[in-house]
């Protein structure tokens, strides 16, 4: 279910009007997962397993993680194999189940018929993580008995074919004959293999959970209805932004006080981001198809706008995304956090990303970064990890060589420019006008690889970027007057002419412009671009 | 990455610095109020306005242009101008004349045969009943307190693909003008979404004025594919990219043109039926109580009475000699069937003869002759006549 449908429109009413007659009593929790599971399962209800599974691990693991004593307990393994001194009765009972459990899963994967042996394979593994961190009674393994199930989920739903592929290339480049098999094949009962919609999103969102309890940061959600709505809340389920534990679960205590001025808020969110789904990034997303298509068809003028055309149509569609999700979740008394800011406006590639995604830079940053050793162990390994946190963002955005070069000249970019960044000269001599303009050129040249549909492709298109023919373009005046226009108005937002543009007469204006112009011009269709991450 | 330490901030002045540093277009309660209502105005006037500034081709033997089939908004604004004793000649391409010109059709010859009487063609292109009962539905609600010939088709009983009962997705015209939820059509698979969408076009004026410029100006694409449309030579070109849109808007609704080659008694398909070599068929003829074309057709004769219109319906005629010969008794069955229909619900109906073979084009459209010749005597029909003096 699309935010710019009508089926959209017709759900959220529904859930709206269900919301405010059941505040009052305690369904309403159990009513926003309802609407969330039927909002995810719009796509395909097999989706909805995944998520489930997902949800329940995580709730269970914490809980257990909890029963764990604050420190590593001094009692042998040997008693313990025995089911005697356990620091907490519910581990020994864990541990009784699932190593039970863990010998007739393995059982099952030895006598089971193929198709089911991954299944059944993939459930001893995790009954014996459980078993084993049951046994270990220890906060930390309960860790990665979470971080590994939710890693393995995306690795396989998402990784798996790419890694494969890879790997069966080199085994044939070296002429051997073992080929991996296909990751499709694993599926159980025939079943499609597909990837998840917002798997990466929801996944994320999960394990900051564990984490940051982990951590000691927030407290246990006890009641397993709210929690499986924090994972799954259906405004920022399928591409964000990525909420914390900490700002999210405890909106969901009690029951929310939609204001009108709520109201107001989040329609004039909702509007906005419509705007730039309908009538932007669609818009934009047409030109830059014909031109990413066949880049080779096209001179150097048509791949530059195309270029240009992507980075604005991946802001105005991803952005837009998550204005909508901000605007729905307001609507209803929830207050998401704010993931763009407008980023082409960025004086420096470090601002760049404290402006862009921001719910996933900041993950990345507190989950991966941070606990890799930060900017605490001296300049050159800070500096690899900023790498290996980039190159690992760029392959959370999807699997394939693009993503990886894309996340890997960001790398380099932060690196390079860091000390310059900081220097008195580019602070406070260079014009921002410059500033923001290498910036932004920077970010289109790494968008090229992000967007090319192969990396032989990006080639072409920077090659005949640089030595290509100027020839027409062909770009419709009108889509580079909407971008001129959007380009202007942030420009004037940041200049003297701020009031004006804040001005109540303006605004409304504004927005009568755009709600006439989204029935006039809107072509509808269009699926958002994040939500194959 | 932001590697920038994360500052707890309190809420309410988190949300004050998001409004200063994000440039959304945050309203308050009365802006919004006064958006709304504004913007409702221009969205609620528009339509009605342009009907003051766009004028409307006019003339007897007027008829949707076959590029406009799918601008049901000029539908509606054309029967929107009858004069009060008008008579709206209604149904599908038979009525609209598939190979003959405006000044070929049943309403123009009836037109001459009966020269006080206005018969206007408010037929369209395309149209079955499932869809000629959602144009008059929708876009024909002018279409009242006033005397309608509306024309039964039973080509679209001769199969079940015909009637859209069958299971098999199938394309179709005129999907916008079809029930979308109930009754259910099983080889329609739009997605609810797309059928929403079209609920919501159907009831709101300005997404079916949109949908008018889009066919009169736009070449049937909106506004956005137009500007990106190419020419369909390799290497493409896109002949629209510096086009002004606006500029296109010329306030002239296109018009037939009157050397259209692919129609009227000098175009090639303007032949009888025999000579294109179709040869005779057999039609797998759905059982009336079966039928949703049928049913619908019914539906439709309902919803035209209730308007307080006098209806009378001519049943074909059906070309029946391109029906091989094991099918004739199958057909007359069928037709008996549907007289009895017509009988049981009081409607007057007129079963006109046969026309000689070669006045058909095919198996329901006559020739330029075989209007003139099905105007003539309908003309001399005593209870056509009865029914124009009533």
């Amino acid at each position: 279910m699309l935010f710019h449908t009508w089926t959209f429109l017709l759900f959220f009413v529904v859930v709206l009007t269900g919301l405010s007659i059941l505040k009052k009593t305690t369904l309403w929790i159990p009513w926003l997962l309802l609407a969330s599971y039927v909002f995810y399962g719009w796509w395909n209800p097999f989706y909805l397993l995944l998520i489930v599974y997902s949800t329940a691990l995580d709730y269970f693991v914490v809980h257990w993680m909890d029963k764990c004593p604050a420190k590593p307990c001094s009692i042998s393994l040997g008693e313990r194999l025995k089911g005697k001194g356990f620091y907490n009765r519910t581990h020994s009972r864990t541990w009784i189940a699932t190593a039970c459990l863990t010998f007739a899963l393995a059982t099952a994967a030895v006598l089971s018929p193929n198709q089911l042996r991954p299944l059944f394979l993939g459930g001893f593994i995790l009954m014996f993580l459980i078993a084993l961190a049951s046994l270990l009674e220890s906060r930390r393994t309960w860790l990665w008995v979470s971080m590994l199930n939710n890693l393995s989920l995306l690795a396989f739903f998402k990784y798996a074919d790419f890694f494969i592929g890879n790997l069966n290339a080199t085994l044939e480049r070296f002429q051997w004959t073992f080929r991996v098999p296909e990751a499709y094949t694993l599926m159980p009962f025939q079943l499609d293999y597909l990837l998840p919609v917002g798997i990466s999103f929801y996944t994320f969102q999960s394990m900051s959970y564990t984490i940051d309890f982990y951590r000691g940061h927030i407290e246990k959600e006890t009641c397993f209805i709210r929690f499986a709505t924090f994972v799954s809340f259906f405004p920022q389920l399928v591409a964000g932004p990525i909420e914390r534990a900490g700002n999210l679960l405890p909106q969901f205590k009690n029951p929310p006080k939609v204001t009108l001025d709520d109201l107001a808020d989040g329609m004039s969110l909702f509007l906005v981001g419509l705007f730039k789904k309908v009538a932007l990034a669609n818009y934009l997303s047409f030109y830059v198809e014909r031109i990413f298509s066949n880049p080779a068809d096209f001179n150097s003028p048509a791949l530059l706008l195309g270029t240009f055309a992507f980075a604005w149509q991946i802001y105005f569609d991803f952005s837009g995304y998550t204005d909508m999700a901000r605007g729905v979740a307001r609507m209803m008394g929830f207050r998401l956090m704010l993931n763009f800011n407008n980023p082409y406006l960025a004086i420096s590639l470090g601002d760049f990303w404290a402006r862009w995604h921001i719910s996933l830079s900041t993950w990345f940053r507190d989950y991966v970064y941070i606990p890799l050793g930060g900017n605490r162990k001296g300049p050159v390994r800070m500096y690899f990890y900023l790498f290996i946190t980039f190159v690992i963002s760029g392959l959370w955005h999807g699997a394939a060589w693009t993503f990886i070069i894309w996340g890997t000249l960001h790398a380099f970019g932060i690196i390079l420019t860091r000390n310059l960044e900081r220097s008195e000269w580019y602070r406070n001599r260079m014009p921002r006008f410059c500033k923001q303009l290498f910036v932004f050129c920077f970010v289109c040249f790494a968008w090229i690889f992000f967007r090319a549909e192969s990396v032989q492709d990006a080639w072409i298109i920077i090659r005949s970027i640089f030595t290509g023919s100027w020839t027409d373009p062909e770009m419709p005046l009108l889509m580079l007057l909407l971008m001129g226009g959007v380009w202007t108005y942030q420009h004037l937002f940041e200049s003297k002419f701020r009031p004006l543009l804040q001005s109540g007469i303006f605004k409304t204006a504004l927005a009568t412009l755009m709600i006439v112009y989204l029935f006039l011009f809107s072509s509808g269709g269009g699926e958002f671009i994040y939500f194959q991450f | 990455m932001n590697t920038r330490p994360q500052k707890n901030a309190e809420p309410e002045s988190q949300e004050e610095k998001e409004r200063v540093v994000a440039n959304e277009v945050r309203l308050n309660r009365k802006q919004w109020l006064i958006a709304l209502l504004s913007s409702g105005i221009i969205l609620a006037m528009l339509p009605i306005l342009w009907t003051r500034i766009e004028p409307l081709p006019d003339g007897n033997d007027y008829r949707l242009p076959y590029e406009l089939s799918k601008d049901y908004w000029l539908y509606e604004r054309m029967t929107g101008t009858l004069e009060s004793n008008d008579i709206a000649v209604v149904g599908d391409s038979v009525v609209w004349g598939e190979y003959v010109r405006p000044d070929g059709t049943l309403s123009h010859f009836l037109n001459q045969e009966l020269s006080d009487e206005p018969f206007i063609n408010a037929g369209v292109n395309g149209l079955f009943p499932l869809a000629l009962e959602g144009l008059i539905k929708h876009y024909g609600k002018t279409i009242r307190n006033r005397k309608v010939l509306l024309h039964c088709n039973l080509l679209w009983l001769s199969s079940p693909e015909a009637d859209l009962s069958s299971s098999k997705e199938q394309a179709f015209n005129h999907q916008s003008l079809v029930p979308q939820f109930v009754p259910r059509i099983l080889c329609y698979k739009a997605d609810i979404d797309e059928r929403l969408g079209i609920v919501f076009q159907n009831h709101l004026p300005i997404l079916q004025w949109v949908n008018h410029l889009k066919n009169a100006y736009f070449d049937q694409q909106d506004i956005y594919q137009w500007t990106l449309a190419d020419d369909g030579k390799y290497p493409q070109g896109y002949l629209n990219s510096y086009r002004n849109p606006l500029r296109q808007i010329t306030m002239t609704i296109p018009e037939e043109s009157p050397n259209d080659p692919d129609r009227g008694p000098t175009s090639a398909r303007h032949h009888p039926w025999s000579s294109t070599g179709i040869g005779t068929q057999v039609f797998d003829w759905v059982k009336p109580e079966m039928s949703l074309q049928w049913k619908s057709f019914q539906r439709l004769m309902d919803l035209i009475l209730k308007r307080n219109n006098d209806l009378l319906v001519i049943l074909g005629p059906f070309n029946r000699h391109i029906m091989a010969s094991e099918n004739q008794n199958d057909f007359i069955d069928l037709r008996k069937r549907i007289l009895a229909d017509f009988k049981n619900k009081s409607i007057p109906v007129i079963n006109p003869e046969l026309l000689p073979s070669k006045l058909y084009g095919d198996a329901s459209h006559p020739l330029t002759a075989g209007y003139a010749l099905l105007a003539k005597r309908l003309a001399n029909h005593p209870e056509f006549n009865s029914w124009l003096n009533r």
